[in-house]
């Protein structure tokens, strides 16, 4: 009986023992290393510097990044190509993009034509411009309508019609198209309804998509837009109506007083650029172009007179 | 002192401690070792978790920040990378710092103000294509996670963000975590303990109803009447029975499977053979008796009930046998034969007290000796070798065999039978011997009367041959006589027809002992019989010095007898006291009537030779005889024998006299003047008893 009783009390003792030493395992075990870091010990930093460059910036449509990520290569290609210290800066709005090159803070801009008409005022000159992926160094706007929709065989079926654009300052998905349409004499009243497709982003097909649902009796982007749209839509459900004359595509300007053998290097470089070379497809794939053709003021003449006719302020249009 | 404290140490010892207090304790172990285990354990993982989690905030932090930092560090905005970073602060309070450097290390923002604690540029420094990481610093005030997120671009470093978070916060609330589930834990075990409590009480409260029950059951003699647990169903419910008279009918805990002498046929005779029967498991579960407690209190009834039965049947045996070893006992003791049991080496296990008597000692003296010790050496041999016979064929033996005993040849028949155990083997040897010496000698006596039959025809065929020759002998002597003159002649005649006489003598004799004479009985005076011969020669015994006294029954008997042939014995019983008195003495007869018995005796005394002890049954013999040859024919008491046989009486004689017989009941003077022998024997008496009616009375003569 005792040795029972001893046995019982020792095995008491064993398990509140076990007890503790898991839980003491359990608490006691691991704590990250620690680095001793001396917090009082603090210096004043001297403000960040910028070195002087060649200043590079892509027309601010889409987030810095985005900018960064399509035309990041370009800048390094030119870099190496020219060996001059050639730095892109990113200009929050389009309107400080304009600003910037007439205050000589961006020797070379990348724009749109309808923002090249603007800053050619202020005296840059374009001296490049790109060829589209589609192989052409011009863009055209479309106007498209479904394909079982027979009342709309020619323009002027437009008329009393549901339109739906991509924006109101967009070239290819409504400037082009209604420069279009004040040719055959067809003004902005003569339409029933004329919206613009809810942003941001992807503008261009929910415009396709506004009359493929019916909302919409046509609608006007820019060419190329229905490949894309194609993915998500039947085939063939869709139907051109009519194509806008080709204007010429985005182009590249060298900023008022810039020096011209800068100038030269870089449209050097850039123009010997091909998408034969697998490094410079790359470069090119990046920036969304095939390829960069010399350019000069007066290829953009078409796009002024478009303007002229339109009544728009070229500064206060925003391209693609 | 020491005392005391064993038993206070012995009180709150486990083995002695209540089993209430035993369930609560080991219930509050349990509940403390798993609130303890649980405590450690989940606040370990909650720490775990929520430094992760901690960590997994900071990371996602540092990330974010770099994410919302890469259009401004592209656009080196300086003002925007400090508004991110001073968003820092009001994200959480436990952020300490957050920095932005570029992708050549430089700060662009920070939140320490004018000046910066360079130090932290020198750890947590990001590899080329290390896109996050988290080190621990030590500030010596404090710890800090600080988390570094790279900057990127289309995989391009751009620059890296910093943020450092206050374990010391995140710890705070790991505490905070723990205190909770530590006060759960012992509210958890306060409940325990509290239900605990309820639960051991119950169960102790049932456990000390059944240690009361089991009591209860002791103290009823096994009985179930005080039964302190009820059932939740009767058996009279289950049974469907309506036995209103039934011991097991009405009143709580009573069930006839767990009763004796219950009236259900079933239960009753399986509790009485001890077995519970297959269809009362039915009722047992059919009796829903509750908790394993509860059964076990039935099983204990049940156990009661058989133990009972058990008890009872045994004090009935115990009863029998103790009637049967009594009975054993008496009749080994009253047994006159010599009983003994010896086991397989000859000892003696138990002898009766005739064998005791028999050996001259007591029965205790006698066990575990064995029988030579016992025994005569003369016949020890014998019979051990009969036992050793005995055990090796397991027959029984008989042995008939004779032992000299104080002087007289004891005769025994010796029965020697096996005793069988279990196993069919021979384990012992009982010995039974019978005294047949009695036997022996009426065996003799039937043999003799046999010899003396044969002899008597023989006599009495040749008596009446030759009485004829002899008559006529007798005849031509006595009348030769008359023809012959006084002379030799006549002398010799005389001397023949003497002869001839005493010869018709021994011929009358021998055909009175072969009762081949007749004569007539008739009612006669048993007194004047006796006195008629008395008188007759009272004056010859006179001349020899011999007095003859009588002492006869004045209540005149009258007998049925033939009066010639009792004179004869009374003739022959005073020649025969005569002879015994070759120098005189006193022959007393004395008559007595017996009027209970029907019979009167008469009595012949003498005070002569007397007889020895084992002539005493000889006498009566035909020609025994210790007078001298010529003297007598040996054929007196053997003819007396006859005829008082023939009167359906009988003879017999007793040497010495018994004390007082010629003395009492005497007037002194008579036997003062009465003439004494010189030296008086040991005398003899014989004594003759005949009936006073025959036994079977003859026809009464025809008349005419």
């Amino acid at each position: 009986m005792k040795q029972l009783a001893m046995r019982t009390c020792l095995s008491a003792t064993l398990l509140v023992l076990a007890t503790l030493t898991i839980g003491l395992a359990i608490a006691g075990c691991d704590r990250d290393p620690a680095a001793k870091v001396d917090l009082s010990y603090r210096e004043e930093l001297p403000p960040p510097q910028t070195p002087p460059s060649i200043t590079y910036a892509y027309l601010p449509q889409y987030s810095h990044a985005t900018s960064f990520m399509r035309h990041g290569q370009i800048v390094e290609y030119l870099r190496k190509a020219t060996g001059l210290p050639v730095r892109q800066v990113f200009p929050d709005t389009f309107d400080a993009h304009l600003r910037m090159v007439e205050r000589g803070e961006i020797d070379i801009s990348f724009s749109n034509p309808v923002a090249y008409i603007a800053l050619e005022r202020s005296g840059a000159r374009a001296f490049a411009r790109i060829v589209e992926r589609s192989g052409e160094p011009v863009f055209r706007g479309q106007i498209v309508c479904r394909s079982d929709n027979k009342a709309l065989q020619t323009l002027d079926d437009c008329k009393g019609k549901r339109w739906i654009a991509v924006d109101p300052l967009s070239a290819g998905g409504f400037l082009f198209a209604l420069g279009m349409f004040l040719d055959h004499g067809i003004g902005p009243k003569d339409f029933a309804e004329i919206a613009f497709a809810p942003g941001p982003g992807g503008k261009q097909e929910k415009a396709v998509l506004g009359v493929h649902a019916g909302r919409y009796d046509f609608a006007s982007i820019r060419e190329g837009t229905l490949d894309i749209v194609n993915h998500t839509l039947e085939p063939g459900s869709m139907r051109v109506l009519a194509t806008t004359p080709g204007y010429p595509s985005w182009v590249y300007a060298a900023r008022k007083g810039l020096d011209p053998s800068i100038v030269a290097k870089v449209r050097e470089a850039l123009l010997t650029l091909s998408d034969r070379d697998p490094e410079h497809e790359a470069i090119l794939n990046a920036a969304g172009m095939k390829g960069i053709i010399p350019a000069e003021d007066r290829d953009y003449d078409p796009v002024r007179d478009l303007l002229a006719k339109l009544g728009l302020d070229p500064s206060k249009v925003i391209g693609e | 002192m020491r005392m005391p404290r064993i038993a206070f140490l012995q009180r709150f010892s486990l083995r002695c401690m209540p089993f209430r207090h035993k369930i609560n304790m080991g219930i509050t172990l349990i509940v403390l070792l798993v609130a303890v285990l649980i405590s450690i354990y989940v606040t370990r993982l909650a720490t775990e978790a929520l430094l992760d989690e901690g960590k997994r905030r900071g990371t996602a932090l540092a990330t974010n920040i770099a994410l919302r930092a890469a259009d401004s560090l592209l656009s080196s905005d300086l003002l925007r990378l400090s508004n991110i970073v001073n968003d820092l602060r009001g994200v959480d309070r436990d952020v300490v710092y957050g920095f932005i450097l570029d992708d050549t290390g430089t700060v662009m923002a920070h939140t320490f103000g004018k000046t910066f604690p360079v130090e932290l540029l020198k750890v947590n420094r990001l590899e080329p294509q290390q896109d996050a990481a988290t080190l621990l610093l030590d500030t010596g005030q404090g710890h800090i996670y600080d988390f570094a997120a790279a900057v990127r671009i289309a995989g391009k470093p751009l620059g890296t963000v910093r943020v450092g978070l206050s374990r010391g916060k995140i710890v705070e609330s790991v505490n905070d975590l723990a205190l909770t589930i530590t006060l759960v834990c012992g509210i958890s075990l306060a409940i325990a303990t509290v239900i605990g409590t309820q639960f051991a009480h119950k169960v102790t409260r049932r456990l000390n109803a059944l240690r009361e029950h089991a009591e209860n059951i002791v103290c009823s003699e096994l009985g179930m009447e005080r039964s302190t647990f009820a059932t939740r169903r009767h058996c009279w419910d289950t049974h469907r029975c309506d036995d209103r008279d039934c011991p097991a009918f009405g009143g709580p805990g009573k069930r006839c499977w767990v009763m004796l002498g219950t009236r259900c046929p079933r239960c009753s005779a399986a509790l009485e053979a001890g077995t519970l029967p297959g269809e009362c498991h039915g009722c047992l579960e059919a009796s829903q008796p509750g908790d394993e407690i509860e059964e076990l209190a039935d099983a204990f009834n049940v156990l009661a009930g058989a133990l009972h039965s058990r008890i009872e049947e045994l004090r009935a045996t115990e009863r029998d046998l103790t009637r049967q070893q009594e009975l054993l006992h008496t009749t080994l003791e009253a047994t006159p034969d010599l009983v003994a049991m010896f086991d397989d080496e000859g000892r003696c296990l138990t002898v009766n007290r005739a064998y005791a008597d028999f050996a001259g000692r007591e029965p205790d003296e006698l066990t575990g000796r064995h029988e030579k010790d016992i025994l005569p050496e003369a016949v020890a041999g014998a019979f051990a070798a009969d036992t050793v016979r005995v055990f090796a064929t397991g027959q029984p033996s008989h042995l008939e065999t004779s032992l000299q005993r104080h002087g007289k040849t004891h005769h025994f028949h010796v029965v020697k039978v096996p005793v069988f155990d279990e196993t069919r083997r021979v384990s012992g040897v009982l010995s039974t011997a019978r005294d047949i010496t009695e036997l022996r000698d009426y065996q003799g006596q039937l043999l003799q009367s046999q010899k003396m039959e044969s002899i008597g025809k023989l006599a009495g065929g040749v008596a009446h041959e030759i009485n004829t020759p002899l008559g006529i002998i007798l005849g031509y002597a006595q009348l030769l006589q008359d023809d012959v003159p006084q002379g030799q002649l006549r002398d010799d005649l005389g001397i023949i027809e003497k002869q001839a006489k005493f010869c018709r003598k021994i011929v009358s004799d021998l055909l009175g002992f072969s009762r081949q004479t007749e004569s007539q009985k008739k009612e006669m005076c048993f007194n004047n019989s006796i006195m008629e011969v008395v008188s007759l020669v009272r004056h010859t015994f006179s001349l020899e010095n011999v007095e003859i006294i009588t002492v006869l029954d004045d209540r005149l008997p009258i007998i049925y007898g033939a009066p010639d042939k009792l004179k004869q014995v009374w003739m022959n019983l005073l020649n025969n006291a005569l002879g015994a008195l070759p120098h005189g003495g006193i022959v007393k007869i004395r008559t007595r009537l017996d009027i209970a018995h029907m019979t009167v005796t008469a009595e012949f005394a003498d005070t002569g030779t007397g007889v020895a002890a084992e002539n005493l049954r000889k006498i009566f013999d035909p020609f025994f005889s210790t007078k001298p040859v010529g003297k007598g024919t040996g054929l007196g008491l053997s003819v007396s024998f006859g005829i008082i046989e023939d009167h359906q009486g009988s003879l017999e004689a007793v040497s010495p006299l018994p004390e007082g017989t010629i003395t009492e009941p005497l007037p002194a003077g008579v036997l003062a003047a009465a003439p004494q022998g010189e030296v008086p024997g040991p005398g003899t008496l014989l004594r003759v008893t005949l009936p006073l009616e025959p036994i079977n009375p003859p026809p009464p003569p025809q008349e005419g």
